[in-house]
Order: C-alpha cells, then sequence, then structure tokens
C-alpha cells in the first residue's frame, strides 16, 4: 500500500513539477515580456502575497460551488430514479435534460443575474444546472441495468419494490452513480467562476483577475487561474474520497468493525 | 402439502402434489419448461390456469412463500456474507438481533464463522453457494425451490456440495424442489424423480426412488442406481434413440 | 474603455472585425503606408466617428496612409495588442496606459482623444443624485461597475467625498453586463459610467423621466481626460511621419465632425450599419461627446504633465500602482500636427 501511494501521489506531483519548470524555460528563453507571461514563481507569489484578500474569495467559491454541487446531484438523483421507474417520464424528460445542456453557459448566467440578482443565487443555479446532468444520466444509467435475477429473486422474498429499490437496485448502481458525480465535480468550480465573472456583488475570485486583467498584473492572472484550478482538483478528490467511504467493498476483502452497526 | 397447476405458454397442464418433508428432484433438457415451473410456483408468473397452494392455501400469484435458489448465487457484492444470509428479512420486514444472530449460528454450523465480516469476492464458488442456501434457509419457508444451483461448480466441489445439502436437508425437514441437468445428481439427492420433455413443456414420468438413507459414494454404483439411471436416460432420449 | 453600451442583438463579448475600405480620393498612385488601428471596445460605435471621417471624407488618403481598424476581443486587450505588434496605433483609457507603462509595457500617449472627465453616477428618475446628501443616498446601495481600471480608480475618489468606505456600500461587478438593464430592473440602485454612452441609452429605452445625474468631477474626482491615442515607443522611433501624418488626418476629421455632429453621425451609421446602435444613439452619443474633446483653449488633442501626474498619483493612492513616473514616460505632443 505505501509503495503504492507513493506512485499514485508522486507521479502526479513530479509531472507537475516539470510542467512548472517547462513553463519556466520558456518564459527565460524567449525572453517573454512579464505582462504577456509571468514566471511560475512571480505567479505563485501573487497568490501567497495576497492571500489575505485572496481566502475568503476562495471561500465564497467554494461555497457557491459546494451548495450548487448538493443541489445538482440531488436533483439529478431524483430525476434519474424517476426516469429509471417511470417509463413515459423518461421519454418526455429526457429529451429536454439533453437540450438543457445545449444551452451555452454565460448564455444561461445573464437573465439568472436579473431575476436572482447578484448574490450567491445564480452562481448556485449555474453550478446545479452543470452538476445535475451527468448524473442523472449515470443514475438512469445503473439503475437500468440491475441484474434482473437478482431483482426477482427479491420479489420471491416477497419485498415491496421500496425496499427492492432502496437495498438492491441503488447499490448495484454505486458505480455508475459515482461516475456521475465525479464528472459533475470536475465541471463545477468552472461553473461558479463564470457565475462570479457574469455578476458578483463585492469581491469575487472571477472578479478579483478579472481587475488583475484590467491592471496588467498578469502574475496575478495566472495566480488566480493556478488557484481556481487547485479548488477544482480538490474537489473532485474529495468526491473521489466520498466514493472510496461509500464503497468499501471494491477495495477490502473484510469489512471493518462498526460496533454501532451491531 | 400439495400443488395443483394450470398451464402457462412454455408448460402443458401439470398436475403435481408433493409431501412435506420430500426430496423431489425435476430432470429434463433446456426447454422443457422447469424454470418456468418454478417461477409459477414461487409466484414469480401467474399460469393461464389452476392453482398453487402451500399448506393449503392458496398462493397463486402471491410471492414469498418459498424459498428459491438459481445456480446464480446472486450474494450482494456491497454486503457482507452475514449481511447476505439476513437479506430476506431486510427485504420485508427489516433485520432484527435475532436474524442476525441466527445468520451467525447458521454459518458456524455449516463452518463459514470467520468468514461472516467477508465481502463476497473473498469467497469461492462453492463458499458462496453454501451461503446462498443459508440465506434460503434462514427464510424458514417449508418449501425450498433450489433451480440447478450446483451447475456452476467443478466436479468436486459439487459432490461436496450434494452431501452438505443432504445435511442440511436432514436436520431441517424442508420440502425440496431440485432442478438438475444431471441424472446422476438427481438420482442420488432425491426420494422422488419428476421427468421433464419439450415441446410443449410437460412431465413425462414420475418415478419414485427409495435409495435407502443415508447415502454415499457407493451408492452411485449400486445396481438400483444404475436401474434408475436407465430408465431415465432412456425417457430423456426417446427423440434421439 | 467604454463604460456603456446598447446590446441590440448582439452576444457580449464577440469579435467584430471591421475593415473599412478606404475611398479613394485623387487618382495619385503613390504607394499608402498601412497602419492598424485598435478600438478600445470590441466593437465599433460614436466614439470611432473621428476615424470614420478620416476615412470617409479622405483625409487618410490626403495623409498618405491606409488605415484598417481592428476590435480587441475584450475590453483589456488594446493594450497588449499595441505591445505585441498587432496593431500600430490605438485607443486606450488614460489610467490603462498609466498602469500598462508601470507594469512595464512600452506604450506612449500621443494626443488626448477627450479633454473632461465626463464619468459620473447615474440613478432612476426617482432617485435623487446631490453632491451634498451624497453619503445618504449611497449608503447600504448597490453601485454598479464594469470592472474597469477606470471605474475602479473614480469610485474612491466618490467613497472619499461621501464620507464612506468600501464595506458601507456594495460595489456590484459585471464586466459583460449592460448597466441600464440592472438600474431598470432595479437589481442596483445607482451606476456609473459615461454620460455620452449613458444618456443615448436611457433614451433609447423609452422611460419617461430624466435620468438622475452627478459628475464624478462634482465629487471630488479630478477632471483628466479618460481616452487617448497611443503607440509603442518602438513604433513611434521607427514611424514618426506615420504617427504625425495619421495625427492630422485625425485632427482634420474631428474638428469636421465637431462642426457637423448629425452628418459626421451619419457617416458612422453608413460605414458601420450593423454596430447594433441606432441612428438615433449616435447622433445623440456623438453629440455629447463633442463638448469634452478640446480642453478650456478650445485646443484639441494636447497633453499636459498635470493631467498625467494627477492620474498617477490618483491611482497609486488606490495602490493599482507603485510610483509615479515622471509624466515625460507616458506622453508625448511632439507627434501633433
Amino acid at each position: 500500500m505505501n509503495r503504492k501511494t507513493l506512485l499514485n501521489v508522486g507521479v502526479p506531483l513530479l509531472s507537475l513539477v516539470l510542467l512548472l519548470l517547462l513553463w519556466q524555460g520558456i518564459v527565460v528563453v524567449f525572453h517573454v515580456a512579464p505582462y504577456i507571461a509571468p514566471r511560475p514563481m512571480a505567479a505563485i507569489r501573487s497568490v501567497t502575497d495576497n492571500w489575505s484578500t485572496l481566502w475568503p474569495l476562495v471561500l465564497g467559491t467554494i461555497r457557491e460551488t459546494v451548495y450548487g454541487f448538493a443541489c445538482g446531484a440531488v436533483l439529478g438523483l431524483t430525476l434519474g430514479a424517476v426516469m429509471a421507474k417511470v417509463g413515459f417520464l423518461q421519454r418526455l424528460v429526457y429529451p429536454v435534460l439533453v437540450l438543457s445542456q445545449a444551452v451555452p453557459t454565460i448564455a444561461l448566467a445573464a437573465p439568472l443575474v436579473l431575476i436572482l440578482g447578484f448574490g450567491v443565487g445564480p452562481k448556485v443555479v449555474i453550478v446545479a444546472w452543470i452538476v445535475f446532468f451527468p448524473v442523472a444520466v449515470n443514475v438512469l444509467d445503473g439503475l437500468s441495468h440491475v441484474d434482473q435475477d437478482l431483482v426477482n429473486l427479491a420479489r420471491v422474498y416477497g419485498a415491496p419494490r421500496w425496499r427492492t429499490f432502496v437495498h438492491i437496485e441503488v447499490p448495484a448502481s454505486a458505480t455508475p452513480i459515482f461516475t456521475g458525480l465525479k464528472i459533475g465535480a470536475t465541471y463545477a468550480v468552472g461553473g461558479a467562476i463564470i457565475g462570479e465573472f457574469l455578476g458578483s456583488e463585492g469581491a469575487s475570485l472571477a472578479i478579483f483577475q478579472e481587475h488583475a486583467n484590467a491592471n496588467f498584473n498578469t502574475a496575478a492572472v495566472y495566480g488566480t487561474t493556478m488557484l481556481m484550478t487547485v479548488i477544482g482538483i480538490s474537489w473532485f478528490l474529495l468526491v473521489i474520497g466520498l466514493e472510496t467511504l461509500a464503497t468499501p467493498w471494491q477495495r477490502r476483502s473484510v469489512a471493518r468493525r462498526y460496533r454501532w452497526r451491531r | 402439502m400439495g400443488k395443483t397447476f394450470g398451464e402457462t405458454a412454455a408448460l402443458a397442464p401439470v398436475t403435481l402434489d408433493v409431501a412435506d418433508g420430500s426430496f423431489v428432484a425435476v430432470v429434463g433438457p433446456s426447454g422443457c419448461g422447469k424454470s418456468t415451473l418454478f417461477n409459477v410456483i414461487a409466484g414469480l408468473l401467474e399460469p393461464d390456469e389452476g392453482e398453487v397452494r402451500v399448506a393449503g392455501v392458496d398462493v397463486t400469484g402471491t410471492t414469498g412463500h418459498v424459498g428459491y435458489m438459481l445456480q446464480k448465487d446472486l450474494l450482494v457484492p456491497w454486503r457482507t456474507v452475514e449481511d447476505n444470509i439476513t437479506m430476506a428479512a431486510r427485504l420485508t420486514r427489516g433485520v432484527t438481533p435475532e436474524d442476525r444472530a441466527e445468520a451467525r449460528r447458521v454459518a458456524s454450523g455449516y463452518g463459514l464463522g470467520e468468514f461472516l465480516r467477508h465481502y463476497p469476492s473473498a469467497l469461492s464458488g462453492g463458499m458462496r453457494q453454501r451461503v446462498a442456501l443459508m440465506r434460503t434457509l434462514v427464510t424458514h419457508q417449508p418449501l425450498l425451490l433450489l433451480d440447478e444451483p450446483f451447475g456452476a461448480l467443478d466436479a468436486q466441489t459439487r459432490l461436496e456440495m450434494q452431501q452438505w445439502l443432504l445435511q442440511v436437508w436432514r436436520e431441517t425437514g424442508r420440502t425440496v424442489l431440485f432442478i438438475t441437468h444431471d441424472v446422476d445428481e438427481s438420482i442420488f439427492l432425491s426420494d422422488r424423480i419428476l421427468v421433464m420433455s419439450p415441446r410443449p413443456g410437460r412431465v413425462v414420468a414420475d418415478l419414485g426412488n427409495d435409495l435407502p438413507r443415508p447415502r454415499d459414494l457407493g451408492t452411485l454404483v449400486e445396481p438400483q442406481f444404475v436401474t434408475l439411471k436407465a430408465r431415465i436416460m432412456s425417457l430423456l432420449h426417446e427423440d434421439l434413440s | 474603455m467604454k463604460l456603456s453600451r446598447v446590446r441590440i442583438g448582439i452576444l457580449a463579448g464577440s469579435l467584430v472585425l471591421g475593415t473599412v475600405a478606404l475611398s479613394g480620393g485623387g487618382a495619385s498612385a503613390k504607394a499608402l503606408t498601412n497602419v492598424t488601428f485598435a478600438y478600445d471596445f470590441p466593437g465599433p460605435d460614436f466614439e470611432l466617428v473621428p476615424l470614420v471621417v478620416a476615412q470617409d471624407r479622405g483625409y487618410f488618403a490626403q495623409a498618405g496612409l491606409k488605415v484598417k481598424i481592428v476590435f480587441p476581443p475584450n475590453t483589456s486587450t488594446t493594450t497588449k495588442m499595441l505591445a505585441l505588434g498587432s496593431a500600430d496605433i490605438g485607443m486606450l483609457t488614460t489610467s490603462d496606459m498609466v498602469i500598462a507603462v508601470n507594469a512595464g509595457a512600452p506604450v506612449l500617449s500621443v494626443a488626448n482623444y477627450s479633454m473632461h472627465n465626463n464619468w459620473g453616477l447615474f440613478a432612476l428618475p426617482g432617485t435623487s443624485l446631490n453632491a451634498s446628501t451624497l453619503k445618504a443616498t449611497l449608503k447600504g446601495k448597490r453601485i454598479f461597475s464594469y470592472g474597469d481600471t477606470w471605474t475602479e480608480s473614480m469610485l474612491p475618489f466618490v467613497l472619499r467625498y461621501a464620507g464612506l468606505s468600501t464595506s458601507q456600500v456594495k460595489v456590484v461587478t459585471d464586466p459583460t453586463g449592460y448597466d441600464l438593464t440592472f438600474l431598470l430592473a432595479h437589481k442596483v440602485d445607482v451606476s456609473t459610467n459615461t454620460t455620452n454612452y449613458e444618456l443615448p441609452g436611457w433614451a433609447g429605452s423609452n422611460k419617461p423621466g430624466h435620468l438622475s445625474e452627478l459628475l464624478g468631477t462634482k465629487v471630488g474626482a479630478p477632471d483628466v481626460p479618460i481616452w487617448t491615442y497611443a503607440v509603442t515607443r518602438g513604433y513611434a522611433s521607427a514611424h514618426g511621419a506615420t504617427i504625425r501624418a495619421f495625427l492630422s488626418a485625425v485632427k482634420k476629421a474631428t474638428i469636421w465632425a465637431a462642426k457637423n455632429p448629425a452628418a459626421a453621425a451619419g457617416e458612422f451609421d453608413m460605414a458601420y450599419p450593423k454596430s447594433g446602435y441606432t441612428d438615433a444613439y449616435n447622433k445623440l452619443g456623438w453629440s455629447l461627446t463633442v463638448p469634452i474633446l478640446t480642453n478650456a483653449s478650445g485646443q484639441y488633442f494636447t497633453q499636459t504633465s498635470a493631467q498625467w501626474t494627477t492620474l498617477a498619483r490618483a491611482l497609486k493612492g488606490i495602490k493599482l500602482i507603485t510610483n509615479v513616473k515622471p509624466p515625460g514616460v507616458y506622453y508625448t505632443n511632439s507627434y501633433q500636427p
């Protein structure tokens, strides 16, 4: 386990370091002016130097991401389950869902701001909009492909349909459900940033970057981009962590002892 | 108890009376309607005509009155062995501490006590079928329907499982309906053998089997065994010879 | 930096590349010098009138120039286009100029586009905007900003005059929105813009009454020019004559357009029929721009050291730059006719 962890963590870190070195190399060798592209250290330092300003903005973006993701996940899970169980609703709703994703996020934000104002509302809606679709599709997929023999067995036992759903169909769909959540998690932060950019009250991470851009502070532009990326990756890793906690049987052969369950 | 059936599309009219505590084997090639028969008894299918009665009660088209086991063990990978054994309770009225205690007892009694907290992926095929049978046993249904439960196991494991099944049947006194392709298996295990034939699916023979119990490997070469086997084989391969 | 736009059917941030064909003057076979001019906004609007007039009335051709007008993808890219050489001459806000120079970009202002600061606060007819009651009017209110440097530079003056700190107001930022829409939807209480853009926008909304207006200069903002023509130092040393020719043509055009505002606006409409702005909007906008093009002595273009030093000091005060450079670093008048 130790060597494996070392590889899993070490190799990505190594490629990251190599990327930064390449960046540094390009800037130095081609004498790129600092207002066109900064050196990596300048970008990083712009974040660390301004940390006291940036930290509340980061928290704001995280808050929007988490709320939006929660709403999107719940909506996606519900829609996916309803579509799986009610055939005609699936035929009715599925095309509308696909259409919803064809709307570009930026076009979505403008009317949202007019309706919901400049607070956290539009950002949460945008993130939920982005997240719910992959979740719904994967939930539908998972629930449609549960082993029918298992479902029949439950029927033979005399199980009511809701118990079969909760104890058989949902756990059987764990893998696709988490796939949907992971996909949603990847795009969630980007949605929050777009929402912030298209209307923020007070300061936000996107507006901070916009100001930096207008003020020729290219180091800060790159730095905030790196910051946003870190937030996005962290959220993704968190969802993976959630999956690891929720699906112990995929990694272990013996269950942990939980006294509270007995 | 008794069972009377009507017909479904895959099965010609069948009338069947099964005595309490007996072990009935059902032998036949594919398409002879054996699984359909089981599905009607279990309540998964409604017969076009006729009824199913268990212990005098009409249970046609309803579920929850038989134990049921397939060739696939159908253990859920996300639950431990113990939780798999208590699955029927979880799916109906909820799991009680008594259910859990019984699961532990049954598992320990049949040699799987150390594996209670293992996930099914850690068990061999034979062990998994044992867990599946335990799951079926703890439902306390008087009638057990076993549809080729050992079909996917290797010959060695199959023999062990057959002997183990006989031991369990002896100890619990349930009524067992057992589907198999394997003629040897059908004779080895049962008191009574129903031979079925396809096109249309129907029972062509109802044979008694009074080979003495307890049975062991020696039973397999007894003259009575061989006679019965020849009889069944000729019935099964009538259209071929 | 343009602060307001009427968006009729135009998606925000779309790149519009306009090429205005040169209408030939005389039958001269002289080779024309190519000049690429970058506007400060992603699409054409009435502040482009002097250049349109210079094209249409042949002033560029007479000066031996063939000018191609390009538009940046967003409002903060013109400076970079100059620095990278994708444009020769550009129009910038003076605040962007100062910040670019301080960041090391070798840009140089060669002429003022306009002379006065016509930026201000705006509110719906019901709300009164007065210098004397400013604190009460602004406290706790939502103030709209486009997030651009000019607004960022001017707002602190206003807040200081009103005796308010930034935490006592809610500054709402949307770089791609349109401030009047939010004002009319009551999503913001006070908007910020320049008069020549805001008033035509209000007129175009067909709402009754007059927009409440308070000029920034009345509440502490310095009266310094907003827009300027700029080049890179490298271009200036290599093509000084071209810059001179360009500025003389544009000055001629500006003077003519100032004397004939309606006709000038009409020429813009014809050059850019798909600009997205109505003829009435362009006419009103240009006529509101004319008064701010000249200084107290009636001069066009002439820059002063005082304007640059004042602006730089203001920017340093709000920490957008770290030091005030000598004014000669920011500008020169030596290419003007």
